[in-house]
């Protein structure tokens, strides 16, 4: 499961597994437009009346159902589960803290049993007590309304399987057992997966009230227990959000958030939402910066100009299942061919970093991969070394914006170094289904991943594991299956821990799959922008790994 | 009708006739007639001088990416430089981090005229591609489109408007029906519709295959969508002339069917059909720009000039000319051959209102 960056949408489902609680390994940062400098991470409690966003449409306003960046950047602050984040920039923000539960949990010696205890008088914004049954309630919710989540909780006990809860939906979770006087809460797995406690940190995860109609409940706000609470929500105009009377701090490791009410406008078109920013008519546009308006912003207005590069990888996907590029020095010949820095500078504004790993920057088992140099005659030298020059090749990639630009240059650099490219462009709404479609047969694509939580395995088990190819629904469009991967990636979701050896072999990983095999053509980090009005004060600004821009601990001039 | 208008003029009146020729008056064709007065109206001529400009330039893509700038429509630049008076240029300016600053990037180098040896003489886009190149090519694949569409559109139309007004009864219904239907959706919608769901996979049906990326297939899409906005006309007219009575007289000499329809009512709906043959084309390049536009006409990387505003429209801020440029093509064009369209109307009928209104 992931988010993707150009339709933030979800991708096919995908059940990570790892053995134990492991330490936090940041991606990426923000930059100053200016600096690296992040700045900040806290506004030393300050409070300010309200502040006003910009964004483009979330998808939901209920915690089992959001799934982009445009709700949780906002409904983190509004719905918590047992566990969260710790809301300060750079790689701390990755590490895990108790929200809802007292302490962290204890794990069993076999990693397959977690046992927590909520805090004391936790309240819910309606003022109702949190019972520790809410919690199983929430995910057999998720279940009950096809979750984009619940392929994350494919592992819990009594969930998979015939008869299990994922495809009954009738009576109960066994693995979940609740005690409401005693505020336990015990998850039984089937077998360990390192990455339990960052699923149970996901959106997916967050406790609503025992009853809560197992339907969209998007416009009719569901009571949380985080500092704020959701007004109100009409779809394609807006939502506010306002101080949760009942928080009283319930959740000290929460921030208790700077402003007290937040007011977004649903602007979809980038060029719109920028203006309402320059006028100062809202004070912060989540919305990408138009490339076309980055210079203006960067001269204009650098001081409110923030550069972000989070964890993200594009990437170039090749089908190593059928010609050309089942052949290795095909493969390679592309990695060759394409210009990393020509794309990221031309096409994306320089807004990104050149990459050949696969996983992103940031990461404690990051190690940079420097092994091709843009060369065009050494890539039409390796395609007709591999026998496969002149041979067509379908390039598919989504129709509009940057991602159809990068897709038409792919298809260029195919041109250049000796195939015969086809482009076939796809609506946004129906390009990863499509290409995750081996029926598609697609053989050279546009793709793109961003973590859903910063874990190797949200990178290689999800993406690059030969075993977990399926027809449908393919998070793997490149049908990468090197037996020897598979099996280091199957024995790495057993390890416990992320020490300097484990690290190590993720990035033996990485290497063996971009450089032995050279499995994908991975090009770019993206950078993001954050925009805000002269009304926002700057040194406040803080870069939250998975979070983004940390509105919590915001502060106004 | 004549009009005080400078680009009308009056009918011939046989006295006028009469004088042109010395006093002595012959018979004239109505195709003679109608040039008399199409060269007379000067508007219209200079119209279609620039329309066959328009089109010879464009016919010219070939030598001129060959031998003048050098480079193919679909060849991306990205990265590299180019010569301008002795001094190497990014073709796509370079941005990124550096040292930890980022500087904004991706400005494609503009209209370089011929300071460049005839390279991005109108600039280039964000690809490095080579607008003046494109743009010949883009204007090539437009014409194409807008004239084989117009052909295609009109002969189906004719010959459904023959049938259905000749014919009457229930061939007439049925026709008539089809027309409705087609006539029921919004005409851009249903464009966009069939171009989106052709677009990918093309059209294999009936022994007929065509590609995704085919021109063929905005061909057909605009042809199907406006084949009833031209028949609903002509049959209008048909059914007014089968009532005639030189109809009548060839039916009484035992003409058959389709001799009455091809050699009779034919001849009659020239004039219109020719009228409408101009306008269609102007519409045509019209509609397939804003398919293109709107990514359900002409397939990327082929150019057309509404795939050129499409990319450019990312960049109207800091590279206009791309937007700007094929615009002012796709105005010339059009316009050029709605002048020539209305002073053609003129000569061949002028008592005819013939317009394409939807």
């Amino acid at each position: 499961m992931t988010k993707r960056s150009t339709i933030r949408s979800v991708g096919a489902l995908a059940l990570v597994s790892a053995l134990a609680f492991l330490a936090g390994c940041g991606g990426g940062g923000g930059d100053k437009s200016s600096s690296d400098n992040t700045g900040g991470s806290s506004n030393g409690g300050k409070t300010y009346p309200v502040l006003r966003i910009v964004l483009d449409s979330p998808d939901y306003m209920d915690p089992q159902l959001y799934y982009t960046v445009e709700a949780y950047q906002w409904m983190s602050y509004v719905w918590t589960g047992l566990v969260g984040y710790t809301h300060k920039s750079g790689p701390e923000g990755g590490q895990l803290q108790p929200y809802l539960a007292e302490a962290m949990p204890k794990i069993s010696a076999d990693g397959k049993d977690y046992k927590f205890t909520l805090r004391q008088n936790l309240k819910y914004s309606n003022g109702k007590p949190v019972k520790a049954s809410d919690f199983k309630y929430s995910i057999e919710r998720a279940f009950k309304m096809d979750s984009p989540g619940v392929g994350f909780f494919g592992e819990i006990k009594g969930v998979g399987g015939s008869g299990g809860f994922a495809e009954t939906k009738k009576g109960h979770i066994s693995g979940i057992i609740t005690n409401d006087s005693k505020r336990t809460i015990e998850i039984q797995l089937d077998q360990p997966r390192g990455d339990f406690l960052y699923i149970l940190a996901l959106e997916f995860a967050h406790i609503v009230p025992t009853g809560t109609p197992a339907s969209d409940q998007s416009t009719h706000p569901i009571p949380s227990t985080g500092p704020y609470m959701l007004k109100s929500y009409t779809p394609n105009r807006g939502f506010e959000l306002v101080r949760n009377p009942n928080f009283n701090g319930q959740i000290p490791t929460i921030p208790k958030g700077a402003p007290d009410r937040l007011v977004a406008s649903i602007v979809s078109d980038p060029v719109a939402s920028y203006q309402r920013v320059v006028q100062n008519k809202a004070d912060f546009d989540f919305n990408q910066v138009p490339n076309d308006r980055l210079p203006e912003a960067q001269n204009k207005f650098g001081d409110q100009l923030r550069i972000y590069t989070n964890a993200n990888t594009y990437y170039f996907a090749l089908n190593n299942k059928i010609p050309p590029f089942n052949n290795i020095d095909a493969r390679r010949a592309v990695n060759y061919g394409i210009d990393r820095e020509a794309i990221i500078s031309g096409i994306y504004g320089g807004l990104g970093r050149p990459t050949q790993n696969f996983l992103p920057p940031g990461y404690l088992q990051y190690k940079k991969i420097n092994a091709y140099t843009f060369d065009l005659a050494k890539a039409k030298q390796l395609v007709q070394k591999s026998g496969t020059a002149g041979q067509s090749v379908d390039v598919y990639g989504p129709n509009s914006g940057l991602s159809k630009q990068v897709t038409e240059y792919l298809a260029g650099q195919l041109q250049k170094i000796g195939y015969k490219p086809k482009l076939r462009l796809l609506g946004d709404q129906v390009y990863f289904q499509t290409i995750g479609n081996q029926a598609t047969k697609a053989q050279a694509m546009f793709t793109d991943w961003y973590q859903d939580y910063p874990h190797p395995l949200d990178w290689f088990d999800v993406l690059l594991n030969g075993n977990r190819i399926t027809q449908t629904h393919n998070n793997n469009p490149g049908n990468v299956d090197v037996p020897a991967v598979n099996k280091e990636i199957e024995a790495l979701k057993k390890e416990p821990n992320l020490n300097a050896d484990i690290n190590n072999r993720w990035a033996k990983v990485d290497h063996d799959l971009m450089v032995t095999h050279s499995t994908t053509v991975p090009y770019m980090n993206i950078s993001g922008t954050n925009f805000f009005s002269s009304e926002m004060d700057m040194s406040c600004y803080s870069f939250h790994v998975v979070v983004y821009w940390d509105w919590g601990v915001s502060c106004k001039k | 009708m004549a009009t005080d208008s400078a680009t009308d003029f009056t009918l011939d009146s046989a006295a006028a006739l009469a004088a042109d020729e010395h006093g002595a008056i012959e018979g004239r064709s109505p195709w003679l007639l109608a040039w008399r007065r199409l060269r007379r109206n000067y508007v219209a001529l200079a119209a279609l001088a620039l329309f066959i400009v328009i089109v010879v330039t464009c016919a010219l893509a070939g030598p001129y990416a060959k031998h003048v700038a050098k480079t193919g429509p679909n060849v991306g630049h990205l990265g590299e430089t180019f010569t301008r008076d002795g001094q190497q240029v990014q073709v796509v300016s370079k941005g990124g981090f550096v040292n930890g600053k980022f500087i904004a990037g991706g400005i494609p180098v503009g209209p370089q005229l011929w300071h460049a040896g005839g390279r991005y003489v109108f600039g280039a886009d964000q690809q490095g591609r080579d607008v003046a190149v494109r743009l010949l090519y883009g204007g090539l694949n437009s014409l194409k489109i807008g004239i084989g569409s117009a052909i295609v559109c009109m002969v189906f139309a004719l010959v459904l408007a023959l049938l259905s007004g000749y014919y009457g009864g229930w061939v007439d219904w049925v026709i008539s029906r089809v027309f409705d239907l087609i006539w029921a959706f919004p005409v851009l919608l249903l464009a966009i519709a069939l171009g989106t769901a052709l677009a990918i996979n093309g059209f294999h049906h009936f022994g007929i295959n065509i590609e995704g990326g085919s021109l063929w297939i905005p061909v057909i899409v605009i042809s199907f969508v406006l084949i009833p906005y031209v028949a609903r006309p002509l049959r209008g007219q048909i059914l007014s002339l089968r009532e005639k009575e030189f109809i009548e007289a060839a039916q009484a000499q035992g003409a058959s069917p389709l001799r009455v329809m091809f050699a009779e009512l034919l001849p009659n709906v020239a004039s219109s059909f020719l009228v409408f043959f101009a306008l269609m084309i102007a519409n045509n390049i019209l509609t397939e720009s804003g398919l293109s536009f709107l990514g359900a006409g002409v397939q990327p990387p082929n150019p057309s000039w509404g795939t050129l505003i499409d990319d450019g429209s990312d960049r109207l801020v800091t590279a206009p000319w791309l937007t700007i440029i094929p615009g002012i093509a796709i105005v010339l064009t059009v316009l050029s051959l709605n002048i020539f369209g209305d002073g053609l109307r003129d000569a061949l009928d002028p008592r005819a209102k013939v317009r394409i209104e939807r």
